[in-house]
């Protein structure tokens, strides 16, 4: 009903849609679409060619980190121990009778006896605590003759995997004709810690201290960074202050680790006289580096909730802090958790941090507790990598593989907790 | 204007007077006074942005949250100054409940939807009065029959005609004196309408009741008074019978004759 003149097109042509232009127009745009399908299909190819070309050389070199070369070794306990009886080797009397008896002599002469004077170079040096331990644990074992299978030298256990010196390739052969060496799974290799003899090293002092250091981890940066993300959206005043903060906490995300590292060592170490070494001061260390991402990734979770859930929350009179914990957060979980993961799983392949508070710490038995003396994985890793014994090699990529089973468990667990809470709506 | 004001017999359940609402410099709504009572639903009209929404929602305080937004003026519920700090923002808004646009319901099950209300504000002392809490407010939104064999099934799975009813579901289970509906039947069908429609007159007396609206039949069929708004203005209120078919002023009657808006 409006007067208002329509003021006059222009006379329009008519398209033509059938045109030579056209047509060409149109098999330039669908080329251009199979330019690009390609292009992502050559991306997505080559990225899953390096992970299988990971996953291959680690499990390959890695798998024989698992496996142990054990030689026999026949003793005859009762005459070398002088007839103890299996009870002496329990618990009260134990730390008495090993005082008494010297296993590493009984050890020393058995292995001169069955493989003559120079024997001992088929064991590896430790292989006397081997025999210690199975001692301890089945001390019904001194009350006869008994064969026990104790772990080579490194040589040896090489020449069994790989390729070895000529005098070990030699041992070995010689060992096999007599069938008195055979490979079993190395549960030591789960159950020690670091050492010098690479045949007796384990991961689970390494594996122990990043258990401990991401539960500090998480514990510190989980509610602190939910906490401030929540604050952050929900509560603070939007100001030039505010922003300040923001843009700092984004600069925080981008600073390299090794600064964390060094704030760690000056903060924590010079100016609260916390101990070096500990998982305590790795796990704090971390906290800091993972906050800012879990404060990103809480906000950006924060701010996609829709602004219709929280007016209806507020429209039945709930308070703000309601509204924030009844509705928003459960909402957000989802969000916070993927960068929760993203954030831990970066504090777990850490290194440069750690080896400034001096988590680099030559730690033979597993932390007990947060101030114990420990190391992680990746430290572990770096430790190895860089021992002169050949042996450390197929440890190393062990660890690596333990490594990357940790994360993925770790990531497991998150995506799993967090489906769950996705599901509950 | 006043006059009319004055010459309600009984005394207003909510009233306005001179409200002003600024956006940043803007002023959004220019001293609009309005009284509603108990006994009518009213209905705000207008062309888009012409302020309905937003003083709407100046009284129950949902403007609070536009950190940028300032009201003036007085607005009272029960003759207690809504804006004074003595009021309890919480407590207001369970008392002068809001139904919205675009059916909002949790994404929590249908009962949990209706019961939220009720406990956060300690409505139910035990299980049983909480159901009959929930019971009680599907009925009264025409929704029980539909749902009362799957209370546990997500309140977002239902149509949205039935989130809606919800919603208001949601609202009543707070038993609030007043209700807000900002264009409650925009999202939907003309039959889910119809239903939100006939709920409105089923609800009225119960509680003061007052709806925007774009759709002036529906202004017509449920309200008794309306209100028309323009440019932050409010240009004229009455009767709808009146408003409809006698407006008093000039711009009120090219809106409802369709010359603009």
């Amino acid at each position: 009903m409006t007067a208002t003149p329509q003021a006059s097109a222009p006379a329009s042509r008519q398209t033509d849609w059938m045109g030579d232009a056209m047509q060409k127009r149109i098999a330039r745009r669908y080329a251009a679409e199979r330019r690009f399908k390609f292009l992502g299909l050559a991306a997505v190819a080559l990225s899953s060619l390096f992970l299988a070309f990971l996953l291959v050389v680690m499990i390959g070199n890695g798998a024989k980190g698992f496996v142990t070369t054990e030689a026999t070794l026949t003793i005859d306990l009762p005459a070398a121990t002088g007839s103890i009886s299996p009870d002496q080797l329990t618990e009260p009397r134990l730390a008495a009778t090993m005082a008494s008896i010297d296993v590493r002599r009984i050890f020393d002469q058995a292995v001169q006896a069955q493989y003559g004077d120079d024997g001992a170079r088929y064991f590896a040096s430790t292989a006397w605590t081997a025999l210690r331990n199975q001692l301890v644990e089945n001390p019904n074992l001194v009350m006869g003759k008994t064969s026990f299978w104790l772990p080579t030298s490194s040589d040896i256990d090489r020449a069994a995997k790989d390729r070895s010196t000529p005098e070990a390739e030699r041992d070995y052969a010689a060992l096999t004709k007599a069938g008195e060496v055979r490979q079993s799974f190395n549960m030591q290799f789960l159950t020690g810690s670091d050492g010098t003899d690479p045949a007796r090293v384990g991961i689970w002092g390494a594996l122990k201290g990043s258990l401990i250091t991401m539960v500090v981890t998480l514990f510190l940066a989980f509610p602190v960074g939910v906490l401030a993300a929540v604050y952050l959206e929900e509560y603070a005043p939007k100001n030039r202050f505010t922003d300040l903060i923001e843009v700092s906490i984004n600069n925080l995300a981008a600073v390299p680790s090794i600064i964390f590292g060094l704030l760690g060592l000056a903060v924590f170490l010079q100016f609260l006289s916390m101990p070096r070494s500990a998982a305590l001061v790795g796990g704090l260390t971390l906290a800091l580096m993972t906050m800012p991402v879990i404060v990103i990734a809480a906000r950006n979770a924060i701010k996609a909730v829709p602004p219709s859930i929280r007016e209806a929350a507020m429209g039945v009179g709930a308070s703000p802090i309601q509204v924030v914990f009844h509705h928003v957060l459960p909402l957000a979980i989802p969000g916070i958790m993927t960068g929760t993961i993203i954030g831990m799983a970066r504090a777990l392949g850490e290194t440069a941090p750690l080896l400034m508070i001096g988590m680099r710490a030559f730690t033979t038995t597993p932390p007990d507790g947060l101030t114990d003396p420990a190391t992680v994985l990746p430290v572990q890793i770096f430790l190895w990598s860089d021992e002169v014994n050949r042996g450390f090699v197929e440890k190393t990529s062990a660890a690596i593989i333990v490594l990357l089973v940790f994360l993925l468990t770790m990531n497991a667990i998150a995506v799993y907790l967090r489906n769950r809470f996705e599901t509950r709506w | 204007m006043l006059d009319n004001l004055a010459s309600a017999t009984t005394k207003p359940k909510m009233s306005a007077r001179d409200v002003r609402v600024f956006y940043g410099p803007k002023e959004a709504i220019k001293g609009v006074s309005i009284d509603i009572d108990m006994d009518n639903v009213v209905a705000f009209i207008g062309p888009s942005g012409c302020g309905k929404s937003t003083f709407l929602r100046t009284l129950n305080r949902m403007n609070d949250t536009i950190p940028i937004a300032r009201v003036e003026g007085d607005i009272t519920l029960d003759g207690e100054n809504i804006y004074s700090s003595s009021m309890d923002v919480v407590q207001l808004r369970a008392r002068v409940g809001m139904v919205f646009q675009k059916p909002n319901p949790f994404p929590k099950s249908i009962y949990d939807n209706v019961a939220y209300g009720p406990r956060i504000h300690g409505l139910a002392p035990n299980k049983a009065e909480l159901d009959q809490i929930v019971e009680n407010s599907l009925v009264r939104a025409g929704l029980w029959n539909e749902v009362k064999d799957r209370l546990q099934d997500s309140g977002t799975a239902l149509s949205g005609g039935q989130q809606q009813r919800l919603c208001i579901a949601r609202a009543i289970a707070v038993d609030p004196e007043v209700i807000l509906m900002d264009e409650p039947c925009s999202a939907l069908d003309p039959i889910a309408t119809a239903k939100i429609e006939e709920l409105i007159h089923e609800l009225r007396g119960r509680y003061a009741i007052v709806i925007v609206t774009h759709n002036m039949q529906q202004a017509a069929r449920v309200s008794q008074k309306t209100a028309f708004f323009h440019l932050g203005t409010m240009v004229e209120y009455g009767d709808t019978s009146d408003i409809f078919t006698n407006p008093r002023e000039e711009r009120t009657r090219d809106y409802i004759t369709g010359r603009y808006g």
